[in-house]
Parts: C-alpha cells; sequence; structure tokens
C-alpha cells in the first residue's frame, strides 16, 4: 500500500493506493502519526484507489479513528470500490466510522 | 470385497524448476522418477501434471508460474529427511487437484492467496465478484496461518497505535527468527463441478476460537471467512482449516 496527502485549510486527504493488508503495519503506523500531527480537524481516506483490504487492515482503519478521537479529529473514509466497499459493508465499519461515497 | 484405493486425482508428468539450482531440481527429479522441464517444454508436453520446485519467492512472482500444467508448488527442505518428505508432500500433492508446500517466509513473500486464485481461475471461470470472496477468504485463512499459527503473533487486542507498534514490531522479530520462517504453510485444494474445498494448515500451537472474545483490532478473519464460504471447519487443534465454497 501506498498513499498521498493533499492538505487544506481544514480538511487533510489521504489516497491510500494497492492492498491494505496485515503486511502494511509499518505504513499504517507512520500515516496514523501523520495525521496526528496534521493540521486539518477532519481526515478522509479516499479509498477510490485501493484495490483490497483485509481484516486486519479494516483493524488498522479502527485503530485510526480512536487514535483521531484521541486528539479531537474526525476521520472520514470516502469512495470504497469493489472488494473494499464489499468488506466495509460486511463488516458493519459504517456503524464506527462515517463513510461517504 | 476389498476396498481400492481411490485413484489419485492429479498425476504429474514433469517437474519444473522455479530459480531452483539445477543440482538440487536433478536430485529431486532422481528421487521423484520424473524428467525436468523448461517452462515452455512443460506446456508442451500436453498430458499429465506438473510439478514446480521453489527455493524462496524468486521465479514464482511471475503469473505465468501459477498457470496449467503446473498443479504443485512445492519448496523442499533441506534437512537430511529432504527425500522422504518430498515424496510424501508429492503423494500429498497428487490426492487434491492444486497442491502448495512452502516456507512461511516464501508464502508471505509471494502474497499466496492471489497466486491461487490465478491457479484456480485458469482451471473455473470465476465472476469478477466471487474471485475477490474467494481471494479474501484464502487471504484470511493464509495470513492467519501464517501470523498466528507460524509466527506466533497475537492478534491486535486494543484499538490503539500501542497495539499496533507492539504486533509490528512482534511480526518483525518473528520473522526474523529463521526457525519461525521455515515453518511450513500447506494449502490442498480440490475443485469439484460446482464447489470448492480449500485446506490450510500451519505448523504452529494451534488455537481454540473463543466466540465471547470481544473485537479489537483483531479477530475479524474468520467471522469474514464464514460470510463467503458455505461451511468452516477447524481441525487438529486449530492448525488446520477446512473451507468449502460453491462456484
Amino acid at each position: 500500500m501506498d498513499y498521498g496527502i493533499e492538505q487544506r485549510d481544514r480538511d487533510d486527504t489521504i489516497r491510500l493506493r494497492g492492498r491494505l493488508t496485515f503486511n502494511d503495519h509499518a505504513k499504517l503506523r507512520a500515516l496514523i502519526g501523520e495525521m496526528k500531527q496534521a493540521k486539518g480537524q477532519r481526515q478522509t481516506l479516499d479509498l477510490s484507489s485501493l484495490e483490497f483490504v483485509d481484516s486486519a487492515g479494516i483493524g488498522m482503519l479502527l485503530i485510526a479513528r480512536e487514535e483521531m478521537t484521541a486528539v479531537n479529529k474526525t476521520l472520514v473514509l470516502r469512495g470504497a470500490v469493489g472488494q473494499v466497499k464489499r468488506v466495509l459493508t460486511v463488516a458493519q465499519i459504517g456503524k464506527l466510522i462515517p463513510i461517504e461515497d | 470385497m476389498a476396498r481400492r484405493t481411490p485413484a489419485p486425482r492429479t498425476r504429474f508428468t514433469a517437474l519444473r524448476g522455479l530459480a531452483i539450482d539445477e543440482e538440487r531440481l536433478s536430485r529431486c527429479a532422481a528421487w521423484l522418477g520424473l524428467p525436468s522441464v523448461a517452462g515452455a517444454d512443460a506446456g508442451r508436453r500436453g498430458h499429465g501434471s506438473t510439478l514446480a520446485l521453489l527455493d524462496g519467492p524468486q521465479g514464482a512472482e511471475d503469473s505465468a508460474a501459477w498457470l496449467p500444467p503446473v498443479a504443485a508448488w512445492i519448496e523442499p527442505t533441506s534437512a537430511p529427511d529432504a527425500q522422504p518428505t518430498l515424496t510424501w508432500q508429492t503423494e500429498r500433492a497428487g490426492s487434491v487437484d492444486l497442491y502448495i508446500n512452502l516456507t512461511t517466509e516464501t508464502a508471505n513473500d509471494l502474497h499466496l492467496a492471489g497466486r491461487v486464485l490465478t491457479a484456480l481461475a485458469a482451471r473455473h471461470p470465476l465472476p469478477p465478484e466471487r474471485r475477490d470472496d474467494l481471494e479474501l477468504a484464502l487471504h484470511e485463512a493464509i495470513s492467519n496461518a501464517l501470523v498466528h499459527g507460524n509466527l506466533e503473533v497475537a492478534g491486535m487486542k486494543e484499538l490503539s497505535a500501542t497495539e499496533l507498534e507492539r504486533f509490528s514490531r512482534d511480526l518483525v522479530r518473528q520473522m526474523a527468527n529463521p526457525v519461525l520462517a521455515q515453518r511450513r504453510l500447506e494449502v490442498a485444494v480440490t475443485l469439484e463441478p460446482s464447489a470448492l474445498a480449500v485446506e490450510v494448515a500451519d505448523e504452529g500451537g494451534g488455537f481454540q476460537p473463543n466466540r465471547t472474545e470481544c473485537h479489537g483490532a483483531s479477530g475479524r478473519g474468520l467471522d469474514l471467512i464464514a460470510t463467503v464460504a458455505d461451511s468452516v471447519e477447524l481441525k487438529d487443534g486449530g492448525r488446520r482449516i477446512r473451507m468449502r465454497f460453491s462456484l
């Protein structure tokens, strides 16, 4: 998985690309650190270029949400398609993290 | 009436080395009584299946290595019992339609579930959504076997960056332990006309599923498998998972 960050005044968008699996633990640690430090109050993960997510990837998204809450930021997931969209639905992640189309 | 042993499902007629030392390949060929062939020749032989031998992920990163006629992928051990082990693994490979037996390290480097799907899709048409679902179920079973089984890394129990750090540190440390990284992962696939049976086995300490355990960041893998599979069975103290999917 790779990611790129686009910063605006109060809203940062992070585009995730490729596959998000248990092997991406180090990248997710770095990303969560960057999101906590970022100025924007709202941190949006753009998932439209993410091709595959596994249960550990879902777990890491939930950790990101907890860590954002701890520093008074909001985490939003946007644009999931295909396999990623189905897994988010099956795991009922929408109950825990706001999901936008 | 005497019961007959069922005929093997797969008959191997050739060996193919995937970036494995020539001398080692010849030795394995002699043990198994199979000719070793180069990639293009294996396709031209036209009958029987090919058994691919690996030595690390090199040579198996090309998707052509996962297409027919190759039906089994084995990374031979270099331990003193290499010959009986390879003979036993080849017999086991013959009893199913697709068979994989690799070290933890190699299986992880190859992102194995996607490779299994390449091999499956070449034998049975799979609509894209079904292919994604099967890949997820296989990936969850394989990563459970690698991470929690062979590498003995506990799942992320709490939703915190500290727990993610602990998981990350443990995973890197355990993968660097040669004893654990050399533990085996086995995948055995039986294809029926309208169903698929897949067994994934590891050499870890086994585990007891605990339905009452609350979810932290881990623990969704088996639930995700259950949403895709028609049935899921844990055997051998949790070291082996058997899944059945309709096709």
